[in-house]
């Protein structure tokens, strides 16, 4: 007997989460945004299987998901050949040389987009209106009820990233407007790969990536740009294992001295 | 006491069991595996042909003599078969006759007494040992006893209707387990009236919740984690009350009340059967066409087995699903870099009745680091605690099995 929850299945729960935000991006950014999604998709599906010829690495569905967060908040006029070159260090070095969707420790769409912004930092990218927010947010309701995304990443980031607003003196309500950044906080801060897996390890990290996007989105790249969401989720992640490591020590303090 | 567990899933497992009577049924042969005996290297006692009574010893451990596995039944023996490393592979039993044993109850009444005549009756293998899950050894003292009058898996029978009838022996039972142990006895039971009266050192605890708060690794770690320095022994419901027949008549009452249902039957059904029933022909009459599983245990943790395992208390037969054949290009890229990584969903949470981190102990397990997984408190749990970790990962890694491992290494050192 084996549930539903297999590593393939879950990705397809979330491709289907995205379906909603497919749309609403289409609408709001038009059909580059398409374009860029199949040079990215072709990339990432060439690497994988590259690796499953030489590491038997199997192909995963979650190249869809990479390849659209990188059609969406790259939404500039970013040259074919850049997301082609962003796309195969996002996905090798990303996920692929861990092994794969499951074993990576940063989500390869932002190691791509990380890429993207820092290498060719002279294209400009616009953030996505409320259309996509919206469509996210249904996205992340059906996360929520599968249990893929964890309601308490979600509370935390949401708490951050409104107490963080508010204490920069900002509006709490605006950041939630910006479809880019509801976008970035459900499909890649709540990325239950890159995230951390403790109760205590997932508060923590919901609290600091949404304060993070805050800081970074008032105090730097504008609330309105992909930047602070994608930066913001890169710092988060590579601090994950760490919060992971304290809340355990902490969790599991009464089992200490059990094994003599 | 009541404890709600909020941990704990809710399964697909379509159904229910009858009300009504465990109808005793013959059986034409009954077989005791030798890997249900973990940690025994056995010395047959008997030979294939030989008469044995209920309660004749069949086989005991060459380094513990004391612990002696009988016969569940009055028979003949048919066959031993021997495995590698001269262990016991199967030794199989045609039942005759209804003789028994008749032992001595005289120094029953003492701690030394009670374990001598559980280990001459072959009772001293239903108690267990957490951490490591084994049988205990003939003079080691745990620190507690839980006995586990509650089953939460799919399709096992109810406890309270099991006991009906037999509250005194189960009482009995109880009472006698205090004379084991310096420390608690904890009656650990579902929802519904108390099935003992609360004694001194006898405490009842309630478990409500979804699948596995009846385990006893969730009991255990809520209620008196085991350590390897004081480790704790935990014995099922219808062993209590055969202990608490035997000091009752001088006999012991080997059969099991077990269910019998799953999907590839046609109705569900309750028997009262021998321990090492033989399923395969119990299941015959009542299958649906097609190929079939027979497992020993539940559809979650059981293990496909002909005969009924020593710790099973139900019986459930699944379809036979054979891989489809494919290309064979496709099937060898399907099975590249297996097992796949599991996510951690929140059924991955859930799954473990102990409070504690389960995708880092899940990790711990899968790579088979052993310190790591001992500091994430796998010392309190045993194979069924994680059959819902497979579950809720995808049965991509079984994690029991991943865990024994982990747990003969740590035993080891």
């Amino acid at each position: 007997m084996r549930g539903v929850w297999h590593r393939d299945t879950v990705s397809w729960i979330i491709v289907s989460a995205m379906l909603p935000v497919v749309v609403a991006a289409s609408l709001d950014l038009g059909l580059a945004t398409m374009q860029r999604f199949g040079v990215a998709l072709a990339v990432i599906s060439f690497w994988q299987g590259v690796f499953l010829f030489t590491r038997a690495q199997p192909l995963s569905p979650i190249a869809l998901i990479t390849a659209f967060a990188v059609a969406v908040l790259a939404s500039g006029t970013t040259e074919m050949w850049q997301i082609v070159l962003a796309a195969s260090f996002g996905t090798v070095m990303g996920e692929q040389i861990f092994g794969g969707w499951g074993r990576n420790v940063v989500n390869a769409g932002v190691v791509t987009l990380a890429f993207l912004y820092f290498a060719f930092p002279e294209v400009l990218h616009t953030g996505t209106g409320p259309l996509v927010a919206v469509a996210a947010g249904f996205g992340a309701l059906l996360l929520l009820v599968m249990g893929v995304l964890s309601w308490r990443i979600a509370v935390a980031a949401t708490m951050g990233l409104v107490l963080a607003t508010f204490a920069l003196g900002q509006d709490p309500a605006a950041p939630f407007l910006e479809g880019s950044l509801v976008f970035g906080l459900v499909f890649l801060i709540g990325d239950p790969v890159a995230s951390a897996s403790t109760r205590m390890g997932r508060w923590a990290y919901g609290a600091l990536a949404g304060a993070l996007v805050a800081i970074f989105g008032w105090a730097d790249a504008g609330i309105d740009a992909p930047q602070a969401v994608v930066f913001a989720t890169l710092l988060a992640s590579l601090f994950a294992p760490l919060l992971d490591a304290a809340a355990v020590a902490v969790a599991t303090r009464k089992w200490r001295g059990g094994h003599a | 006491m009541n404890i709600v567990i909020r941990h704990g899933l809710p399964l697909p497992v379509a159904g229910a069991l009858p009300d009504g009577e465990f109808v005793p049924t013959r059986v034409p042969k009954m077989g005791l595996a030798g890997a249900d005996y973990s940690g025994i290297r056995p010395e047959i006692l008997v030979e294939a042909g030989q008469a044995v009574a209920s309660g004749t010893p069949l086989f005991r451990d060459r380094k513990r003599p004391e612990i002696v596995v009988t016969s569940p039944s009055s028979g003949r023996i048919e066959k031993i078969e021997i495995g590698p490393q001269r262990r016991l592979s199967l030794l199989t039993i045609i039942p005759e006759g209804e003789d028994a044993v008749r032992f001595d109850l005289a120094a029953a009444g003492t701690s030394a007494g009670l374990r001598s005549l559980m280990q001459q009756a072959g009772l001293w293998p239903a108690l267990r040992t957490r951490p490591f899950d084994r049988i205990p050894a003939p003079d080691a003292e745990p620190a507690a006893v839980f006995v586990t009058a509650i089953d939460t898996r799919p399709l096992a029978p109810d406890p309270a209707v099991v006991m009906g009838g037999m509250e005194d022996s189960f009482a009995r039972g109880v009472g006698a387990l205090r004379l084991l142990t310096q420390g608690q006895v904890y009656v650990c039971q579902g929802d519904g009236v108390d099935l003992v009266e609360p004694q001194d050192r006898v405490s009842v605890v309630r478990f409500t919740g979804f699948h596995p708060a009846g385990l006893p690794g969730t009991h255990i770690a809520r209620l008196h984690p085991a350590t390897s320095s004081a480790p704790v022994w935990h014995i099922n419901y219808q062993d209590v009350a055969a202990l608490g027949q035997l000091l009752a008549r001088g006999t012991v009452d080997f059969s099991r009340r077990i269910s019998l249902a799953g999907p590839g039957t046609q109705q569900p059904l309750l028997l009262r059967v021998p321990i090492g029933a033989d399923l395969h022909a119990l299941s015959r009459p009542q299958l649906t066409p097609g190929p079939k599983r027979i497992l020993s245990g539940a559809i979650l943790d059981g293990r496909e087995a002909q005969f009924l395992s020593r710790y099973h208390l139900q019986a459930s037969v699944v379809a036979r699903i054979e891989p489809r054949a494919r290309n064979w290009l496709i099937a060898a890229l399907g099975r590249a870099s297996s097992p796949a990584a599991f996510v951690p969903t929140a059924a991955v949470d859930r799954a473990l009745g102990p409070d504690m981190p389960a995708v880092p102990l899940l990790r711990a397990l899968s790579i088979g680091d052993a310190d790591r997984a001992a500091q994430l408190g796998c010392l309190q749990l045993g194979e069924d605690d994680l059959a819902l970790a497979t579950y809720a990962t995808g049965g991509e890694t079984d994690f029991g099995a991943r865990l024994r491992a982990v747990l003969d290494m740590l035993e080891a050192a």
